[in-house]
């Protein structure tokens, strides 16, 4: 269930991250730097959940 | 005094007399500008189809308002700025004022749930369903993320972007 929340509020913030990005100016451009935010999302937050596993707390 | 065309035929061909290439963005009329933002704010998506960016105005209907139904069907809440219990130097509490920000930015969504009551329960009540925090999430993301598009609508009427 997190995890399937977790991609879903990635997909959704990659979405209009990437659209409104100024710095893309093909639709090529803006769906690769939309998969880049997206794989960010999922890496940082398992990263941080692998990291934050063994705190008790 | 030399004839026209001595003067003209040693000019590059890059060059044009025109301040903006036909190519580059221009700014709307204020009026238009205004309309955008306005309705970027009460409709996600609005502003771009008002510019005649209908791609991108589908794109962000379909995303925002997703996240904010989802966010409802989760059992989030609509929140309100609440005042502080005890007395803080802040009269609100500042966490509801954060949130309440966050969920505003989504327009419509949040003026018509209010209205019809949706997510506009008591917090111990809806705190207790599992997925809670999870709506809540998607409610914020709606309405911080339709800001982004706001600024994005404006930054194109503004002639500033495509």
């Amino acid at each position: 269930m997190h995890v399937l929340m977790m991609s879903l509020y990635a997909a959704m913030a990659a979405v209009v991250l990437a659209t409104v990005d100024p710095k893309s100016d093909t639709t090529r451009q803006r769906v690769l730097h939309g998969f880049k935010i997206f794989g960010s999302f999922l890496g940082i937050g398992l990263l941080l959940s692998w990291i934050l596993f063994p705190i008790p707390w | 005094m030399q004839p026209r065309d001595t003067l003209t035929e040693n000019i590059p061909p890059h060059f044009s007399d025109r301040s903006l290439p036909l190519d580059e963005p221009r700014p709307f009329p204020l009026a238009r500008r205004a309309a955008a933002v306005v309705a970027a704010w009460l409709v996600p998506g609005a502003g771009h189809l008002i510019l005649g960016r209908s791609g991108r105005a589908l794109l962000f209907f379909v995303t925002i308002v997703g996240a904010f139904v989802l966010g409802l069907r989760l059992n989030g809440h609509l929140y309100w700025p609440t005042v502080a219990d005890p007395q803080s130097f802040f009269h609100y509490d500042l966490i509801t004022v954060l949130w309440s920000f966050a969920e505003i930015g989504s327009g419509l969504c949040y003026i018509v749930s209010n209205a019809l009551g949706l997510g506009t329960g008591p917090i111990p009540q809806a705190a207790a369903s599992p997925t809670f925090e999870y709506g809540n999430t998607f409610m914020f993301l709606a309405g911080l993320l339709n800001y982004l598009v706001i600024f994005d609508a404006f930054d194109i009427s503004a002639g500033r972007k495509r």
